[in-house]
């Protein structure tokens, strides 16, 4: 939080009278005045020599706090927005585009879990393939148990021109990243390009796969104590950010861990429930297929609705 | 001068007929919509409604925004709506406008006589419901739409800058659209609440400085919501999700549910799963600022859809203050959700 003093220079308001007036509330930065009720600060200033000068500064300040929260919208504007801008993209597995009806959507935070060798890490290569190749669009992919494969992507796009496939792959970018504060330094700068990037809407597909998140949030769970909870909190929150305000899809894997009496639940506990907007589950039935189902979405029906999927090849066998 | 003004302080303002007649009709008695009819509330309410994660909590705010937003009549058909703004504060960040927009078309499409059954059936078979309705409502669509407002809080220091500059906002609001603000909804209220835990208590040089621990930023955050609602009355509902795990065996339910389910039978279970599951996290300030509590709970109970396709999970609704001894049933479906006999 940087000290009140460093708007001096850009707002003549704000001087020494001012910030004396506030340290003598006990104020030091703009981020101390949220915690204060402006109108009593209004009534105290009213008891100094020279108010009026002091009331221009809140004014200023009441400004600047208007400043840092996010606009607000109607609902028009903001169905505008999304049926402009927020696509759905194709996973290029149809089982699953079929259960989402139409596949991952730009703007959400779309999470996978399932047991390990369930297929995650072959679902995010081919969804990154399928942005890649088909909707041309740019994905940047955080691997964190080095299972990225170029060779399986080539594989999934098949038998194109060695151009094209030059192409397709320099859209791809894959960062290895172990713990959790390269992730968040990684989304950090994804963000901060974003945004110098983006002056307008560039109708680009963007998709950020994270394989897996549960390995860099897991080690630092650890027990009841909030620093964990609130760091998986602190990354929920930053990639629903970077979903929504550039148009990203984000893909994320979690893995699984056993609940009550056998049953198996997905990992990262309770909090991060709230954190993806929809979550499939996919579970192993016997040989080399899995059945994929919702356990939350914003708007379809949750847990009857199921695919079955070939393992090896992620094929179209599904019903519903 | 001193004289009237003592006189004046000690005389008689307005008679209780007169104070009852302003009080309701500033503050009239409303009912939000099923699954939450049972207990009438008025401006100056605040409902918190519990859950876990996923339980259909955000699609409850959606129907009482749309409930709000609605006018009571419209062309000679008459939707049952309070004609209202709404502001929406998403701390979750996982609002979805699709399904807010789906809500309304289906209030609208059922108040111009159409049936549920057509509707899911098109549904179903993928057919285009909407191409009849936009021809007819979109100007009904887009002047409800308008008069819902909507913003996103990826953190705290965003959460109460908005509640700072919310009294401003709303002032501009309501000259512009000539309606009050009936309903401020708010999604997840324990969003920010481990970040908030985590934030130590810096050695600070300062001896008055107020800091950003969990009792310091909750303690603002009530203070600004009580000044709105003394300025600005309405209605407040937000929604809590459940931060700690399930340790009861939430996999016995199964055993549980072959034999009778009599009322007894689901609230004693259900009053084992709050003490572990809805253990109380917010902040004594927040929990003496609320004066009614729901909680939803997922139960293993299914129904047959209305199209016969596939079975529908039960949602359980009770009501925890005031306390009733009744739990409401609803499934959701593609219209919202639907209250179950």
């Amino acid at each position: 939080m940087p000290p009140l003093k460093s708007l001096g220079p850009g707002f003549p308001v704000i001087d020494s009278d001012f910030q004396s007036f506030c340290a003598s509330l006990g104020i030091l930065s703009v981020e101390d005045f949220l915690l204060h009720d402006l109108d009593a600060l209004a009534a105290q200033a009213d008891l100094r020599p020279s108010p009026e000068r002091l009331k221009q500064g809140l004014a200023l300040v009441f400004t600047i706090i208007e400043s840092m929260h996010q606009p607000w919208r109607n609902g028009m504007e903001i169905l505008e927005d999304v049926q402009k801008n927020k696509r759905i993209l194709s996973t290029g597995c149809e089982g699953v585009d079929s259960l989402l009806k139409g596949g991952l959507h730009e703007g959400h935070v779309t999470e996978l879990t399932g047991p390990s060798s369930s297929g995650k890490t072959q679902f995010c290569l081919m969804a990154s393939a399928e942005v890649a190749y088909k909707h041309k669009g740019l994905v940047t992919y955080i691997d964190t148990g080095n299972s990225f494969s170029a060779k399986r992507i080539a594989h999934s796009i098949g038998q194109v021109d060695k151009k094209v496939l030059q192409t397709v792959m320099n859209r791809i970018i894959c960062y290895s990243v172990y713990d959790i504060f390269t992730l968040l330094a990684v989304l950090h700068e994804l963000e901060f390009r974003l945004k110098s990037q983006i002056c307008e809407r560039d109708g680009i597909a963007r998709l950020l796969v994270i394989d897996s998140i549960s390995s860099l949030i897991t080690p630092i769970l650890g027990s009841n104590g909030p620093q964990g909870r609130g760091l998986m909190t602190s990354t929920g929150w930053l990639l629903k950010k970077v979903a929504d305000e550039y148009g990203t899809a984000v893909l994320v894997s979690n893995h699984t861990v056993s609940g009550n009496h056998g049953t198996t639940k997905p990992a990262l506990g309770e909090s991060w429930k709230v954190i993806p907007h929809t979550r499939l589950l996919l579970t192993q039935v016997g040989g080399s297929n899995c059945s994929i189902s919702i356990i939350k979405h914003p708007s379809l029906e949750n847990a009857t609705s199921f695919s079955l999927l070939n393992h090896s090849q992620f094929c179209i066998t599904y019903k519903v | 001068m001193v004289e009237n003004g003592v006189k004046g302080w000690i005389s008689v303002n307005e008679g209780a007929r007169e104070m009852l007649e302003r009080v309701l009709g500033e503050r009239p008695v409303m009912m939000l919509p099923p699954p939450l009819h049972r207990v009438p509330v008025r401006a100056g309410n605040v409902i918190e409604i519990s859950g876990t994660s996923p339980s259909a909590k955000t699609l409850l705010l959606i129907q009482a925004a749309v409930n709000c937003v609605l006018p009571t009549e419209w062309e000679g058909v008459h939707y049952g709506g309070l004609g209202q703004l709404v502001l929406y504060i998403d701390l979750d960040c996982h609002f979805d406008v699709a399904r807010l927009q789906q809500v309304l078309r289906y209030r609208i499409f059922k108040a111009r006589g159409g049936r549920v059954v057509d509707w899911e059936q098109n549904n179903a078979k993928g057919g285009n419901v909407e191409l009849p309705l936009i021809v007819c409502d979109d100007e009904l669509l887009s002047l409800c739409m308008r008069r819902f407002f909507y913003v996103r809080c990826y953190q705290t220091s965003e959460f109460l800058a908005t509640l700072k500059t919310l009294h401003c906002r709303v002032q501009r609001e309501v000259e512009a659209h000539g309606a009050r603000i009936q309903l401020l909804l708010i999604d997840n209220i324990g969003a920010f609440h481990w970040v908030d835990r985590a934030t130590t208590i810096s050695v600070l040089e300062v001896q008055n400085r107020k800091s950003f621990s969990l009792q310091g930023v909750w303690e603002a955050l009530v203070h600004d919501l009580r000044k709105l609602l003394s300025v600005h009355p309405m209605l407040i509902v937000a929604s809590k999700a459940s931060v700690f795990g399930n340790t009861t065996n939430e996999a016995e339910r199964p055993f549980q549910g072959r034999f009778s389910m009599d009322i007894a039978d689901q609230r004693s279970r259900m009053k084992e799963s709050h003490k572990h599951k809805f253990r109380e996290y917010m902040p004594a300030i927040w929990q003496a600022f609320v004066t009614h509590r729901v909680i939803l709970q997922n139960s293993d109970e299914s129904v047959a859809a209305s199209n016969g396709q596939h079975k529908q999970p039960i949602h359980l609704l009770e009501w925890l203050l005031p306390a009733l001894n009744t739990v409401d049933k609803f499934v959701v479906g593609d219209a919202g959700a639907v209250l179950v006999p």
